[in-house]
């Protein structure tokens, strides 16, 4: 234990700080974007991106992840802020970081089996879009010039790294912000700057309780936000550890993760930020500069906070249209591009699925009711596919004038009604025997339907005898189960 | 050496100073115990990768460029590391059938020593570990970073080789009567140790004489009935300083002790006795769990 917690900190040094480095300069951008999202001052997200990445760091899962101030976060938030201001938000980013814990030491990042590669894309590409659509305010009703420093940017980004030498050198995000305030400082031009949104920051953050009443009614006020920040934060997190997972082809441990995010957002709460989580951009961007252990997000952290600091005067002539350029990339770079070309080879139900998340995501503002009804939809495509391992032999012998059923397969809630149409109910006959050996009811609709075939096919005045009833009903027992058993799960696929 | 139960003698071995002396080492305890040898190299895989970007930004669908470059590096530089280890074995392979083991296994894993020893655990019955590894090679001090996690990994005797090979003449059993140190005197009762030309010491050291009287007494208890001859010695003093000094004075060339027998947190506060006596001893161990 403590050698590997040796290994997550010591085994990089380099490369961590390095990428540690490329990433705060990307964070600074983006923190101050989510405040403006969220309707806060820039400091707030500020804050929040040093305290959770510090405190991540320590606490979390995942090593080389970077967790701060997120959009995901900060969409949830907005009506939070307005209707009730900043000192809610603390408290109720507190509260989220409790909830957090709590759903650490429940297990409850085994759910997150229930989200499909579908879902997940949704999720992506929703966060995408609704980050895209949080720089419009941006540029909608604004001067030429917006357009031009915006579009220039974008070209910086993405054209800067392949300029020889120094193209690796510099981190382009942060040469669009250099050369952008450059030409709209020199050149006198009037454009929102990032001073016009809100205060920076200008001194270390301090511990502050939030100043509102502790009663029930703050309670009722900040908890549907609490759970709805605690819900999104982990969901993005914990995606955001499979994908770094993937890459980096190494373990996390979830349940830190889960954990660790609610102590980081307490921490953050606590100094006055906002609840944030894990930032699946930024946790790429950390991989790609080499950074793999803890000491990347630590450092990440720190330097945003010094960077933040010292340099508030000059981040405050920073135009919006920089930071609107950046947040563009982290929308396009968060979309997953061959989703769309996919959705012509893909399954039709893995398209629905996906688009379905998309669009209420982008309806609701909030990933948690996108993602759920993901894996809604999924389900009842798995519930429809698995009705079809179900069928029912059926002859007739003459002699005993006997009809006899032979039931092959899963029978639950969704197949039940299948089940009862294959049974002729106006067919005269002295005996029926159901077979039911090889099928498996698995849940009281099941037994239910088997039921009411029994009852019919008596009424009709026949003699009704079922066959491996104990076998077939093994599956209704909660504690069922097959997870280790090959000889149970031979069962279930190959029938008794 | 004479072992009832049935499993291998489990070599790790990489290209560090000790890699010879722990194959020979294997060679002769198999040789010795009629079990046979697995030679086990380890493919370590650090993923970090050699060509950073510090361009700093997202491009579109980064995570699927990002993954195909790094598993390309990945699976370049596995390749090489299993070419590297098959060369190791190959050449451990070949010193054992010279030595007249027809039936060595040679395995190769992939992950840290403490995670393959742990995943073979099962069919091991004795493990040889050179003390330190190849990235410690030139370094003549200290001990392999991975030794205390991969002895802590597993509950099998493992044998410690820190001296190139020279057929083990003396052996010399630390027995404080722990129960990891009881676990070594039964192995010698059962004359797991034992072949005729390896003499036995079994060194008693406490804070004072009667103490340590007392546990050879044990000792002689123990062992009486048994057709075992050993040289038994109480001494007072401080343990490691004796030990050692016994360990010269005596020509002792393997150290029995029962190890870590304290938790790893214990260790970190308090200094860990069985790494104090691997770093100042210069004999090999037979380290018990």
């Amino acid at each position: 234990m403590l050698l590997s917690a040796k290994n997550d900190w010591l085994a990089n040094i380099r490369g961590d700080i390095l990428a540690g480095i490329v990433v705060a300069l990307a964070l600074v951008p983006e923190a101050i974007a989510f405040s403006i999202i969220a309707g806060v001052d820039p400091k707030v997200g500020l804050y929040a991106s040093f305290a959770i990445a510090v405190i991540i760091a320590i606490t979390g899962g995942r090593a080389g992840m970077i967790s701060a101030a997120t959009a995901a976060t900060a969409l949830l938030m907005v009506t939070l802020v307005k209707d009730y201001g900043l000192q809610y938000l603390l408290v109720a980013t507190i509260l989220a970081g409790v909830l957090q814990i709590l759903a650490g030491y429940l297990n409850l990042h085994k759910f997150m089996s229930f989200v499909s590669k579908s879902v997940m894309t949704g999720f992506l590409n929703a966060l995408a879009i609704l980050i895209f659509m949080a720089q419009l305010p941006e540029l909608i009703n604004v001067t030429w010039h917006v357009y031009a420093l915006t579009t220039m940017g974008l070209g910086i980004i993405y054209l800067f790294p392949y300029v020889p030498k120094i193209g690796q050198l510099l981190p382009s995000p942060l040469v669009n912000i250099i050369v952008l305030t450059l030409i709209v400082y020199y050149m006198g031009i009037d454009v929102r700057t990032i001073g016009d949104m809100g205060e920076l920051p200008d001194t270390l953050p301090v511990f502050l309780w939030p100043d509102v009443p502790l009663n029930f009614e703050t309670l009722s006020i900040i908890f549907p936000y609490s759970i709805s920040i605690a819900i999104v934060g982990l969901l993005e997190s914990l995606m955001t550890a499979n994908v770094i997972d993937e890459l980096t082809d190494t373990e996390s441990d979830k349940k830190r993760e889960c954990k660790g995010q609610g102590i980081a957002n307490i921490g953050s709460g606590l100094i006055g930020g906002m609840a944030g989580c894990a930032m699946i951009g930024q946790s790429i961007i950390n991989v790609k500069s080499g950074g793999r252990g803890r000491l990347s997000t630590m450092t990440a952290g720190v330097l945003l906070l010094i960077l933040v600091v010292f340099l508030s005067d000059i981040l405050s002539i920073v135009p919006m249209a920089a930071l609107v350029a950046v947040m563009i990339m982290v929308s396009i770079g968060t979309f997953n591009w061959t989703s769309i070309k996919e959705l012509k080879t893909n399954p039709k139900s893995a398209s629905s699925v996906m688009i379905a998340t998309v669009i209420v995501v982008v309806w609701t503002h909030n990933l948690a009711f996108g993602v759920f009804t993901g894996i809604l939809i999924g389900a009842l495509f798995m519930a429809q596919r698995l009705s079809q391992f179900m069928y029912v032999e059926s002859y007739y012998d003459e002699d005993g004038d006997t009809r006899s059923y032979n039931v092959v397969g899963q029978i639950f809630f969704n197949s039940s009604d299948k089940f009862i149409s294959f049974f002729d109910f106006k067919e005269a006959v002295e005996k029926v025997v159901i077979d039911v050996h090889r099928a498996h009811f698995w849940d009281i609709t099941a037994v239910a339907a088997l039921d009411k075939v029994v009852i019919k096919l008596r009424r009709e005045g026949a003699d009704v005898i079922i066959i491996g009833l104990n076998e077939a009903s093994e599956t209704l027992l909660d504690k069922f189960a097959v997870h280790d058993k090959p000889e149970q799960i031979e069962k279930i696929m190959g029938g008794h | 050496m004479t072992v009832s139960q049935q499993g291998v003698i489990l070599a790790g071995i990489d290209g560090s100073d000790l890699g010879d002396a722990v194959v020979e080492h294997a060679i002769w305890i198999s040789q010795n115990t009629q079990l046979p040898v697995t030679f086990l190299h380890t493919i370590e895989h650090s993923h970090h990768s050699e060509h950073p970007h510090h361009e700093g930004n997202l491009t579109p669908n980064i995570k699927e460029h990002l993954l195909d470059e790094l598993s390309e590096e990945d699976h370049q530089k596995s390749k090489q590391l299993i070419a590297e280890g098959k060369v190791i074995l190959e050449q451990a392979k070949l010193k054992a059938e010279q030595a007249g083991l027809k039936n060595s296994i040679a395995k190769q894993r992939h992950g840290t020593l403490p995670e393959a020893l742990v995943d073979l655990e099962n069919e091991v019955l004795m493990v040889v570990l050179g003390a330190k590894g190849e990235d410690h090679n030139g370094d003549n001090k200290g001990l392999g970073s991975q030794l205390e996690e991969s002895i802590r990994a597993i509950h099998k005797p493992v044998f410690i080789i820190k001296q190139a090979f020279s057929e083990p003449k003396k052996l010399m059993l630390a027995y404080n009567g722990s129960p990891t140190s009881r676990k070594a005197l039964d192995m010698i009762k059962q004359g797991t140790f034992c072949n005729q030309s390896l003499e036995i010491h079994v060194v008693s050291v406490q804070k004072n004489l009667d103490d340590a009287q007392a546990l050879i007494t044990d000792v002689s208890d123990v062992l009486a009935g048994s057709n075992i001859k050993v040289t038994a010695k109480a001494i007072a003093g401080e343990a490691i300083n004796e030990l050692t000094q016994y360990q010269q004075q005596n020509d002792i060339d393997v150290t029995a002790m029962g190890a870590f027998s304290h938790g790893q947190l214990h260790g970190f506060f308090f200094g860990s006795f069985t790494t104090r006596m691997l770093l100042e001893s210069t004999t090999n161990f037979l380290l018990i769990r």
